[in-house]
């Protein structure tokens, strides 16, 4: 069962060396940022790489939090960081987060998904399909926006941009993620027939 | 002019001013192409708002606790306790090293043919058995033996972590 008390109240308690406190703090957030690790990463062991390690950073450096953002919103910087910094580590070319067709292959391997049942796949398949489709930035953004209860700006915050640039992003990455359901779906409705 | 498409999700996200709302809640209800695109990105927006998060593994929670108490194992033991209280263990164990020897001291009786010393009359010691008591040596061993032992941890973990890594 997970904890009553707020983020900042667990803060706290962690900070006076109450450890189960941030095990309270984890299970909260857990969810959430393992699928944003998941955005960048692509792969599930990665993805747990890239999230433990930032529980693990954001532990260390909880002290230096202080109060002016939403923890998420902290929580979120350092998983962005975590996984740019893991990319780097992976020597996947950062420059080309940017270039649509380092995702051609994925998106190529998605669309000729073996699909035997696909009158019982729901459409929110279609669509984790086609976030897996895209660009990781679009991705995070999408997931943020959408379940990540952050505003333009927090979101801005949590990836180093201007809410304004934030904006932008959200429109575009809905669209691609638009076009990519679409044209998933229109995939699968030739396969039936 | 944004299209209409940047307008409408503008619109849906509560990112217009006081007038764009009003002008496009207007466009809406008079145009269909804004009401049909309108209701095309509302259940866009409706089924974005119901994408799944993914479950981390069972033992996710385990794991980044474990990884953090094995980096408290690592910090020298020097560093994470508070130093007065290192000092006070240190002048404890000095000052009843101290009295024990001043004890021993004050009862040597030193014989020699031509030499024979004596502690001076008007040197008077307290009676140190009216302070060391059996339960008061019990509770000095006992303690002993705690701080043996916790430090004998401390060392054995660290100790076990240096050798995975």
């Amino acid at each position: 069962m997970q904890s009553k008390l707020s983020d900042i109240e667990l803060i706290e308690q962690t900070l006076a060396g109450n450890q189960a406190a941030y095990t309270d703090l984890v299970k909260r957030h857990q969810r959430f940022v393992f699928t944003l690790a998941m955005r960048f990463a692509k792969g599930r062991e990665d993805a747990e790489e890239i999230a433990q390690d930032c529980f693990i950073k954001a532990y260390r450096s909880l002290a230096s939090f202080n109060g002016q953002s939403k923890f998420s919103t902290w929580l979120y910087s350092i998983v962005y960081t975590t996984a740019m910094t893991f990319l780097r580590k992976k020597r996947v070319d950062t420059d080309s987060i940017d270039d649509e067709n380092t995702y051609i292959q994925i998106e190529n391997q998605s669309s000729g998904y073996d699909v035997n049942n696909a009158e019982n796949k729901s459409r929110s398949f279609y669509l984790n399909q086609a976030i897996e489709q895209l660009l990781p930035d679009d991705a995070a953004i999408i997931t943020l926006f959408y379940k990540g209860e952050q505003s333009l700006e927090e979101i801005g915050r949590a990836l180093g941009m201007e809410a304004n640039t934030v904006k932008v992003k959200l429109f575009r990455a809905r669209q691609r993620l638009k076009e990519k359901l679409e044209r998933n779906l229109k995939h699968e409705a030739k396969e039936l027939i | 002019m944004n299209n209409i498409e940047e307008q409408l999700w503008n619109y849906i996200d509560g990112n217009c001013t006081p007038d764009e709302q009003k002008n496009i809640s207007s466009l809406i209800a008079g145009d269909e192409a804004w009401r049909v695109k309108y209701h095309e990105l509302l259940n866009l927006n409706k089924e974005f708002s119901a994408i799944e998060l993914d479950e981390p593994p069972m033992a996710f929670t385990y794991n980044i606790m474990e990884a953090i108490r094995t980096e408290h194992a690592n910090v020298p033991l020097k560093s994470v306790i508070n130093k007065r209280i290192i000092w006070g263990i240190a002048v404890f164990f000095v000052v009843t090293i101290l009295a024990l020897l001043v004890y021993i001291i004050t009862n040597i009786k030193i014989s020699a043919p031509n030499i024979s010393f004596n502690a001076p009359a008007n040197l008077k010691m307290p009676d140190i058995k009216n302070y060391i008591s059996k339960p008061l040596i019990e509770a000095f061993f006992f303690f002993d033996v705690v701080l043996a032992l916790f430090l004998s941890d401390a060392y054995l973990r660290t100790k076990k972590v240096s050798k995975h890594r």
